[in-house]
């Protein structure tokens, strides 16, 4: 003989959680019958709890499901009865594991082909637009240098300058130890010169201006303003990147000679605490140590290094999906693309160097 | 005459087909309309026939010429006959209108000069009333001003056909009016054809000459609209005249 149990007029979410526990337990104990006929006021608890007796609950009864109930239970969508779980395909583990990172690898192999593809076609964008002086949207060149010039200037200079003051403390602490302290101008100017204006000067790009080419293209991608252009006629990857390039070959000399001599300052202001070298005698020894070819080797690391940021960036903000959270994605993916070239590339400049 | 003509047309994205087996005709100087439930690959066509995603397989002609995705100059030939109403208008955000508006004439002729430039886009403007707006940037702009804003871009290179990609959508019902309104003057005024994806039905009452319907993957009905509303297809019923099946029992 089963128990019955009438079920209240009010069957929601809080009635059927308060009587799931003891539904349970009393089919634990013995056949159950549960009553619907009172039941006028459900929701979609209510029809999951109906599902979750009929498929979980073996010796649980339901009756007297009329009406509305009855109607909204033939349209309620039960979740699969299978145990087999839903979506990977079949395989061991191993071998799912291998089509996993096969598939990325292949994904990753295609990129880097969309990606060399897309920095020849800038090239050869750029080499057109100097050519014919059309595809570009008039003073849009000025804009951007504007942008990726006058507003980084001052982050530039500020984390050069600190770069400049740490490298000199730390290495004049060592070079104090072998009497070595003039040798401290000469470590100072090799080192920004060379290696870490461009180097840091990169990275920031990536970071300010990378992330925001990144966001501003990849939003156009998904607000479809990049469709747009493309049939009016306009090329995208004219229209959009050349602009962007020609600023950052334009900028960066600049931003270069600025972030040289702020650094620099900030080896001389180390030197002068520490030392008391004045800055006459610090600038005469650098210059034994380093010559315009440096300079001029750390230019052309920066503007490749920019290259990098600006092709890295426009990239990922053009293969951009159709979501919003994908320009998010594509913004952080952008940044650590671009950092990655730039020690890459540099990596290779230090082979060609030294 | 039709001006697009396409052939066992499949369309999708990478290895996933849309739509398969389309073959229809878009006539010349008449408003079709592209129908068909949410998620059926209306703006997917529309995409397709802007030279925007290359077919699966199949193909179509653009004024009896064959389209071809692998050209450069096909694409290019196909670009300067159309204009494109996006959904979302899709002007761009730092351009004032009026410089959004003159843009396709500044990129296709750099040369011309620049009072000609501003009489065609405030021509343009005019046609869609926001002569008096030209000065205003895109967040500056309502939904149905926008619409037209994108509308007179699409309009200002007097384009053989204007593809709109639901130009109805997020506008209230006077306003939506008053684009569909402006439409059948664009092809009654200047001959344009005009391919308009919707699933607004009072719309395509009102504008559409001829109606491809697209369901389940394929082309369900193409004709006009007497045609369409005389049809026994229990879908067309449900889905235009929003009568059930059920009631003709």
């Amino acid at each position: 003989m089963s128990d019955t149990v009438l079920l209240p007029k009010r069957l929601r979410a809080p009635e059927v959680v308060a009587l799931l526990d003891g539904i349970r337990r009393s089919a634990e104990a013995g056949p159950l019958t549960l009553d619907f006929r009172d039941v006028e006021e459900f929701d979609s608890s209510t029809l999951a709890l109906l599902n979750y007796v009929r498929g979980r609950l073996a010796n649980v009864a339901t009756v007297n499901i009329g009406g509305a109930l009855a109607r909204a239970e033939e349209s309620f969508v039960r979740r699969p009865t299978s145990e087999e779980p839903e979506g990977p395909p079949s395989g061991g583990l191993p071998s799912r594991a291998l089509t996993i990172t096969a598939d990325r690898f292949i994904f990753q192999v295609k990129s880097l082909g969309r990606f060399l593809a897309m920095l020849g076609d800038e090239v050869y964008h750029v080499g057109v637009y100097l050519k014919e002086r059309k595809g570009v949207y008039p003073g849009e060149t000025w804009n951007q240098m504007f942008f990726m010039g006058y507003r980084s200037f001052p982050i530039v200079c500020l984390l050069i300058f600190l770069v400049g003051v740490t490298i000199s403390i730390t290495s004049a602490e060592q070079l104090r130890l072998f009497g070595a302290d003039i040798y401290l101008a000469d470590l100072v100017g090799i080192a920004m010169l060379k290696e870490l204006v461009p180097l840091m000067t990169g990275v920031i790009l990536a970071g300010k201006v990378g992330a925001a080419i990144t966001a501003e293209l990849a939003s156009m991608t998904v607000l479809e303003e990049v469709d747009a252009l493309r049939t009016m006629g306009v090329v995208p990857e004219k229209f959009l990147m050349v602009p962007r390039l020609l600023a950052i070959t334009l900028v960066v000399p600049l931003l270069v000679a600025m972030a040289d001599v702020v650094g620099i300052f900030g080896g001389i202001v180390v030197a002068r605490i520490t030392f008391g070298t004045p800055p006459s005698g610090f600038i005469a020894e650098m210059v034994t140590a380093v010559d315009w070819t440096d300079f001029g080797w750390g230019l052309i690391k920066t503007v490749v290094f920019g290259w990098a940021v600006v092709v890295g960036a426009g990239f990922k903000g053009l293969t951009v999906g159709r979501s919003a959270e994908e320009v998010g994605r594509a913004t952080t993916e952008s940044v650590v693309l671009s950092i990655t070239l730039i020690i890459i590339i540099d990596c290779l400049f230090s082979f060609i160097l030294y | 005459m039709d001006i697009i003509s396409a052939h066992d047309l499949a369309i999708g994205y990478g290895r996933t087909e849309i739509l398969r087996g389309l073959d229809f005709a878009v006539p010349e100087g008449r408003i079709t309309a592209v129908v068909g439930v949410s998620g059926s690959g209306k703006s997917t066509l529309l995409k397709t026939l802007a030279g925007l995603l290359p077919p699966l397989s199949g193909g179509f002609d653009f004024a009896g010429r064959p389209v071809n995705y692998r050209s450069e100059a096909s694409l290019r030939l196909l670009y300067e006959k159309i204009g494109v109403l996006y959904q979302g208008g899709a002007l761009l955000n730092g351009l004032s209108l009026f410089e959004n508006v003159a843009l396709p004439i500044r990129m296709q002729h750099p040369k011309l000069p620049e009072e000609m430039v501003r009489d065609m886009v405030f021509a343009s403007l005019a046609q869609v009333e926001l002569a008096g707006s030209a000065d205003k940037y895109p967040a500056q702009l309502s939904g149905g001003m926008t619409k037209r804003g994108a509308l007179a871009r699409a309009l200002v290179l007097d384009p053989d056909v204007v593809f709109c990609d639901e130009p109805s959508s997020g506008l209230d019902p006077i306003t939506s009016a008053l684009l569909d309104d402006l439409l059948i003057r664009l092809k009654e005024t200047f001959r344009m054809t005009l391919v308009v994806v919707t699933h607004e039905l009072r719309s395509i009452e009102r504008v559409a000459d001829k109606v491809l319907l697209i369901n389940d993957g394929g082309l369900r009905f193409s004709g006009d609209y007497a045609e369409l509303a005389a049809s026994d297809d229990a879908f067309i019923r449900t889905f235009f005249l929003r009568k059930d099946s059920h009631d003709d029992a």
